[in-house]
């Protein structure tokens, strides 16, 4: 599942404050990479606020922490 | 993907996975995985140094998250932590360090044999704040408002349910409670046959 996707699942959860933060440059395929979400159920009488950081990092760009197919 | 998925194919992704990590809680992390995993994995991702120093290599080993969801924001002292999809147990630890005598941290995992692998790690350290139990993520066996943060770790991709998953993880938390989340995100297209994206599902 893309990551603005799964934003949008936790917002539909009842998350507010969601973001992708960033990506962490582990890559289980071609096709995936590793990234870290953040959100908050909403505290007693807390207004919600989904126009928080809902964008996109750019993707992490290559580096050693990306293993060749097949590696550990 | 799941309403396009056929029972025989959502039978596949399940044994796969269930396949998979039972050679993790056998064997460790080690060549199961196209990234860094074990120990060199923590340290890529930034775990503390002065929390993943007292692990013995041999639950360090057992590492194969694809982030640091620790680097989202703090644990507290005293603070309830559930770890969804715990697997042998080493994030559950950590955070276990993180909140102290005080708090709790309960581990679950769908396979059995994660669970005990994890239990046999908590009895080597000793943290007596932390325990593990089987269960899924789309049916968590807690009530409702139980805990001020949940962690999750290269789990919720695997989910064959992820918008049940998420509402669950919503009921358990505390209101003002947090979810630090690693998991992997589709960057491409998958590949167009049916039998490709299936295996792509637990790779």
């Amino acid at each position: 599942m893309p990551g603005k996707d799964f934003l949008a699942l936790m917002l539909k959860a009842g998350f507010h404050r969601v973001a992708l933060v960033r990506y962490t440059g582990f890559k289980s395929s071609p096709y995936t990479e590793g990234a870290l979400f953040y959100g908050e159920k909403l505290a007693a009488g807390q207004a919600r606020d989904d126009l928080a950081s809902q964008t996109e990092p750019a993707p992490t760009p290559p580096k050693e922490a990306a293993c060749e197919p097949g590696g550990t | 993907m799941s309403e396009e998925m056929t029972e025989p194919e959502i039978c596949q992704v399940r044994q796969g996975i269930r396949q998979k990590y039972d050679r993790v809680a056998a064997a460790g992390a080690g060549g199961c995985f196209q990234y860094p995993t074990g120990k060199a994995g923590m340290d890529l991702q930034g775990y503390p140094p002065e929390v993943i120093g007292d692990f013995p290599p041999e639950v360090l080993a057992t590492f194969c998250g694809v982030g640091n969801p620790f680097s989202l924001g703090p644990l507290n002292p005293g603070e309830a932590v559930l770890d969804i999809g715990c697997g042998a147990g080493v994030d559950s630890l950590v955070a276990g360090h993180l909140v102290g005598a005080g708090g709790r941290v309960v581990g679950l995992d769908v396979t059995p044999a994660m669970i005990e692998r994890a239990r046999a790690h908590q009895a080597r350290l000793g943290l007596a704040n932390v325990t593990f139990q089987v269960g899924e993520a789309e049916a968590l066996p807690f009530p409702d408002h139980d805990f001020d943060a949940v962690i999750s770790n290269g789990v919720f991709n695997l989910t064959l349910n992820k918008e049940k998953a998420l509402k669950e993880t919503h009921r358990v938390l505390k209101p003002g409670g947090r979810l630090l989340l690693a998991d992997m995100v589709l960057m491409a297209a998958l590949p167009p046959d049916r039998a490709g994206r299936v295996e792509n599902w637990f790779q």
